[in-house]
């Protein structure tokens, strides 16, 4: 029988259980690392390197999951600080790039494939509406674990939720009606 | 019709997800963690011994055990009161020091 989230973690804090955590990473990886991969911009190589460091922030600080929320609730806000951690070092939260990148990237020349015209506009939403939106929309979190997450007020959550899906429903308009 | 829409917009970002294939990243995270520290069980082992050594130490010293033997006479002797007394102290050491162990632990894990 699969080991839940919850027993995994109780085998690392009784006993360092090193495969328990493997276990652990084998099931998140895919979705921290997607998750970042979208907020670094498909920079994949980045994106692992902050996964990398997701997981042994984890694992260092196992004790503080208090087990209230879902572990992949956890280590998404783990993995967000990561990334505000070394976007902070690289001045992208500042908000030049944002503009810069945007205004090199116009959706109308976007691919006609779905996932591509799907990704292209996602990466085109300001980093506060692509992360409230790949947390909730993608990754099934609520407003409420959001909002832990990225902690910012609920409202906030709510707001950058609806307008990035507007955004993202402009921009895919064309596959909406098909 | 606006609820249509966003169910599709969740739906084709949930599906339009690739999976990511482990190709090595567990193993990476793994070959990273801070190694277990042996000297747990070098500890538990030390202890081990200690008290090993200290109760044959306590054994050869009393005469094969013979204080006991003492002790068990000397508490049958005593008047059944006081034999209560002693199970009722033993009892509330122990359960205090239990429970003061449980609060530790759970200050801990919160």
């Amino acid at each position: 029988m699969e080991l839940t989230d919850a027993e995994l973690v109780a085998r690392i804090l009784l006993d360092d259980d090193h495969h328990a955590f493997a276990e652990l990473v084998r099931r998140h990886q895919s979705t921290v690392r997607g998750l970042l991969r979208q907020l670094t911009r498909t920079d994949v190589s980045l994106a692992d390197d902050l996964a990398q460091e997701t997981f042994l922030r984890a694992y260092k600080n196992i004790r503080s999951f208090r087990g209230e929320a879902r572990f992949s609730t956890w280590l998404y806000r783990i993995a967000y600080n990561c990334f505000r951690e070394d976007a902070r070092r690289r001045k992208e939260l500042v908000g030049i790039d944002e503009a810069q990148w945007q205004a090199e990237h116009d959706p109308q020349t976007a691919n006609p494939a779905l996932r591509h015209d799907l990704m292209q506009a996602l990466q085109l939403l300001p980093l506060h509406e692509r992360a409230a939106v790949l947390l909730c929309c993608q990754n099934g979190l609520s407003h409420e674990e959001a909002a832990r997450v990225l902690e910012i007020p609920l409202g906030t959550v709510k707001t950058n939720v609806l307008r990035g899906r507007e955004k993202l429903k402009r921009a895919l308009a064309a596959w909406q009606s098909n | 019709m606006d609820r249509i829409e966003e169910d599709w917009l969740d739906a084709r970002l949930r599906d339009e997800t690739p999976y990511l294939d482990d190709a090595g990243f567990t193993a990476a995270v793994v070959e990273r963690l801070p190694r277990k520290s042996a000297s747990t069980t070098f500890r538990a082992l030390v202890l081990l011994l200690v008290t090993l050594l200290g109760s044959a130490i306590a054994y050869v010293v009393s005469g094969g055990g013979r204080f006991i033997v003492d002790a068990i006479a000397r508490v049958g002797s005593l008047p059944l009161f006081s034999v209560y007394l002693i199970a009722l102290c033993c009892g509330i050491l122990v359960t205090t020091a239990a429970g003061a162990v449980a609060v530790s632990k759970a200050r801990q894990q919160s």
